[in-house]
């Protein structure tokens, strides 16, 4: 059965990360949902997804970050996605997302774009 | 789940899957597809989208065709032609044509935060062929077609 592992920490500067390991997919995605809403609902709104550790991703998990990043973002924080595996990259190039959401190669940049 | 792969011309040779309509199983359907195509003469970088492209229909069938109930059936038949590689998917749950559903548009799909809806895109973006039929009034059968490079009915690769 395929998982999906989230380790939630501090980060930099006020951040969230979110470290997603394994798959995220229709049998998943309502993990990483549930932990979104669950910032969302402490205020917490500045998220870095790090998904250096993603192996899979489908449009259900592509879903879960388009419903969060306008919220975030409208309420002066952002969803970045940092080191996303090359898999993980395509998904959002075949969608189209990959130009409208926040990327990042490391945690500096990630910071940055919360500025 | 899965039944051996068994020639059925020499240029031509075949796999049947079957699953219960359960998300629990996609990985599995994700794994097996992904290694029939590396028998295929489908290049490294289209593996992935392929798998994709299977996994998107099987989740839209158990979320849509079966509405999450677990006792319905799946049957993929994988076929890999000597100019394609075809994928059949067979399902008794509710009848769904996904022609009728119109691409998104991106962008507004971002700014009004939709979570869903974007599963039959994928497939079309990746696959050269998307056809649906409802047979004998009881079967969805979904046929996604991937032509090899070359060949004379595309082959372009995406």
């Amino acid at each position: 059965m395929a998982e999906l592992k989230l380790e939630v920490s501090d980060g930099p500067s006020g951040t969230i990360i979110i470290d997603a390991a394994g798959h995220l997919d229709a049998h998943t995605f309502e993990q990483m949902e549930k932990q979104i809403n669950a910032l969302f609902e402490s205020e917490k709104y500045k998220i870095i997804a790090k998904l250096d550790k993603l192996e899979y991703i489908s449009s259900a998990g592509c879903g879960v970050f388009i419903q969060f990043v306008q919220e975030a973002q409208e309420n002066d924080g952002n969803l970045v996605l940092l080191n996303a595996t090359q898999n993980v990259v395509e998904v959002f190039d075949l969608l189209g997302l990959s130009s409208l959401f926040p990327m990042a190669s490391s945690m500096d940049e990630a910071v940055g774009l919360f500025e | 789940m899965t039944s051996p792969a068994s020639p059925s011309a020499p240029s031509e040779f075949r796999q049947e899957l079957e699953i219960a309509s359960d998300a629990t199983l996609l990985q599995q359907v994700r794994t097996a597809v992904g290694a029939f195509v590396d028998r295929t003469p489908l290049p490294p970088g289209e593996r992935n989208k392929v798998v994709l492209a299977v996994d998107e229909a099987v989740a839209n069938i158990i979320e849509h065709g079966y509405e999450d109930a677990p006792d319905g059936w799946i049957r993929i038949d994988l076929c890999c032609r000597p100019d394609a590689l075809s994928i059949c998917i067979r399902d008794q749950g509710k009848r769904f044509d996904p022609s009728r559903v119109v691409d998104p548009d991106i962008e507004t799909h971002v700014r009004q935060g939709k979570n869903h809806g974007l599963g039959i895109f994928l497939m079309r973006t990746i696959m050269d062929v998307v056809d649906y039929n409802f047979e004998h009034e009881a079967e969805n059968r979904l046929t996604l077609i991937k032509y090899f490079k070359g060949a004379s009915d595309g082959g372009a690769e995406t």
